[in-house]
């Protein structure tokens, strides 16, 4: 085994020490010998053995003294130079700040010395890791040049260590915070909160996070592998895999889907808005089964601008852009914005609609917008799904601290291995593909909009009876101290003071 | 104060005559600019009640339109903006247009009949319809 700087201290002092003694001894004789020669003391008198064994134990109580203070430098130096080395320190490390250090000035030999560990060139390194014990700098430049990012949290999740492939931002103040933009549904530290309530190890994976929002420079993707265990000094440790060239390419196929929708939405503008101009202009002059067609022109282009609102919505969704704006609102404030609209499209494809909502519901935490396209979404469902002349209900109920709206249908139904996929993307039953036409997006956005209210949706649905669907919204006074302390930009659908009014929540950029 | 002024600055065709129409029927005296650079001209030499501002126009951006109208003053006190759009803009620049204007919609969600009745939300009242 090769030698370390370690063993030169011990092999030093130990010889130091022999020579110390041994000299004392000599020094002790020579001075017994002279005087015996010179004949100041006989030989058998007692009292040569006192002045022989004092002088002796004086000379090495005196030799050891000035032994300790003089290796104290050369033993600080080493153990600087060792700890600088990489060798794993035997010798308690000198403290740059001592006093007795900063007056003599030896501080700033330790602190050249110190110095030299930032800049110990690749040959060093080379070198030490030939030992069995690696250098942490070694460690650590190993780390940087890594492709995958590594961070790790102590137990207030705070950065203890980022490497620099890792999505970290450094404010003013030198604090370090990840640059991750999860879902909030699915977030780091709810995923924490949950492993310090109930685990002790755990692991996670998420897929395709984005460090920044779209159109921002130098935006990547991450898939982000957490492991946590409890107590430990590094309690979470994350490993970043960064697949941006992976993502982008969906990235693209989605900003496409965007640009796209955005071009069909400025005929749409035209169609809607000469239907409803021309509706009321032409009702006069319009004969016998003409009427009827031309509510069906209106029902269709609605429900053409309502798809492409969830295409529009899916893509920023899966972009991590969807965003809503909670504010205190009504079930039947919600469904008014959509009222007239599935009227008509209830009666024209010869369905019955029946709403009833009651009067005394709580105000529920919502954004109107968004909210009404969940509903639109799942009545222009149970109009497909349910026969002619088939009666849909729409019906609400408080449910512990959340109001449950329901959309019930006595059509098709569905069969238990239906129900499962049901929220998925571009999902479409066997059934509904070869009699029914959409898009397969309807139920995957509601869904999301209804999480990022915090609220659920679910389903009940029995094959060939029909199907419940149920979206649960929390109260609003449940959450309105959560929703006023995360504030910040929630703007009323109609700020009655400054006096703007807007009629989307979701198409932003 | 009643609103009887509406300046359309719109590029498309289609749309903007659409507007026009509708909103010269229910009694308003409308003028129509199709880009930019002439919007901005226009909105500053007359006082209209209210402004119907596209965001993507040739020459000029309505988001420089709006900047230079009441970015750093208000050259437009007497007059209510709305922003009609298509497209899709970024958060900031949408947040930063919502603070210039009175009103931010969607130009596919809205019919001539609705953008008559916001119009006259903002206005409080009625104007006469013209016979």
């Amino acid at each position: 085994m090769p030698k370390q700087a370690t063993h030169f201290w011990t092999i030093f002092v130990n010889r130091t020490l022999a020579l110390v003694l041994v000299s004392q001894i000599v020094i002790a004789i020579g001075v017994g010998v002279a005087l015996v020669s010179l004949e100041i003391i006989t030989i058998d008198s007692k009292m040569l053995w006192y002045v022989v064994g004092g002088l002796f134990l004086v000379n090495s109580i005196a030799s050891s003294l000035i032994f300790v203070y003089v290796i104290r430098p050369t033993r600080d130096l080493l153990a600087a130079i060792i700890h600088v080395s990489g060798e794993q320190p035997a010798l308690k490390l000198p403290d740059l700040n001592a006093k007795k250090y900063e007056r003599t000035g030896f501080s700033d030999a330790l602190q050249t010395i110190y110095g030299l560990a930032s800049k110990k060139d690749a040959a060093s390194d080379i070198a030490t890791t030939n030992s069995p014990v690696v250098a942490a700098s070694a460690i650590t430049d190993a780390l940087d040049n890594a492709i995958c990012g590594f961070v790790t949290l102590d137990h207030k999740r705070a950065i203890t260590y980022a490497n620099k492939p890792a999505p970290v931002r450094i404010d003013t103040s030198g604090m370090q915070t990840l640059e991750l933009l999860f879902n909030d549904s699915d977030s780091l530290n709810s995923w924490l909160n949950a492993c310090e309530e109930h685990s002790v190890h755990a692991e996670h994976t998420w897929t395709r996070i984005p460090n920044r929002l779209p159109d921002q420079e130098d935006r990547r993707f991450f898939d982000v592998i957490a492991s946590y265990q409890k107590g430990a000094t590094a309690e979470t440790v994350l490993t970043l895999i960064d697949r941006t060239s992976l993502y982008i390419v969906d990235e693209e196929n989605l900003d496409f889907i965007a640009f796209a929708a955005h071009e069909l939405r400025g005929p749409i503008t035209v169609i809607r808005g000469y239907l409803d101009v021309l509706g009321d202009e032409l009702e006069p002059v319009f004969q016998d089964d003409q009427q009827e067609l031309f509510r069906r022109l209106v029902v269709s282009s609605n429900r053409l601008s309502g798809y492409i609102n969830n295409i529009l919505n899916t893509s920023r969704y899966d972009r991590r852009h969807l965003k809503v704006h909670l504010v205190e609102d009504s079930v039947a404030g919600v469904y008014d914005m959509i009222s007239d609209d599935m009227k008509l499209r209830a009666s024209s494809q010869n369905r019955l609609l029946s709403v009833e909502l009651p009067t005394n519901l709580p105000t529920i935490a919502v954004d109107r917008t968004s909210m009404s396209e969940v509903f639109g979404n799942l009545i222009d469902n149970a109009i497909k799904y349910s026969n002619e002349g088939g009666v849909i209900n729409v019906t609400a109920a408080v449910n512990g601290d959340s109001v449950d709206i329901m959309v019930v249908d006595h059509g098709i139904g569905m069969p238990e291995s239906v129900v499962s996929n049901l929220f998925q993307k571009f999902y479409r039953s066997h059934r509904s593909r070869e009699t029914v036409a959409g898009t397969g997006i309807g139920l995957y956005i509601s869904k999301a909009i209804v999480e990022s209210h915090g609220g659920t949706i679910s389903v009940r649905s029995q094959d060939g009876l029909g199907s419940t669907f149920i979206v649960s919204l929390p109260i609003y006074a449940t959450v309105a101290d959560k929703l006023k302390a995360g504030d910040g930009n929630n703007e009323g659908i109609m700020n009655e003071g400054k006096g703007w009014i807007k009629n989307h929540s979701m198409y932003r950029g | 104060m009643a609103i009887h002024t509406v300046l359309c600055i719109e590029d498309d065709r289609f749309i903007g005559e659409m507007y026009v129409r509708s909103l010269k029927k229910a009694g308003y005296d409308v003028d129509w600019v199709v880009d930019g650079n002439d919007g901005l001209i226009t909105a500053r030499n007359k006082d209209y009640d209210v402004i119907l501002l596209d965001v993507m126009l040739p020459e000029r951006r309505g988001t420089d339109i709006l900047e230079a109208l009441r970015g750093k003053e208000d050259l437009i006190p007497h007059s209510r903006v709305i922003v009609l759009t298509n497209f899709e803009q970024d958060d900031e620049s949408r947040i930063a247009m919502q603070q210039h204007a009175d009103a931010y919609l969607i130009k596919a969600e809205i019919t001539p009949k609705k953008l008559i009745s916001v119009i006259q939300q903002l206005d409080g009242m009625t104007p006469e319809p013209q016979v």
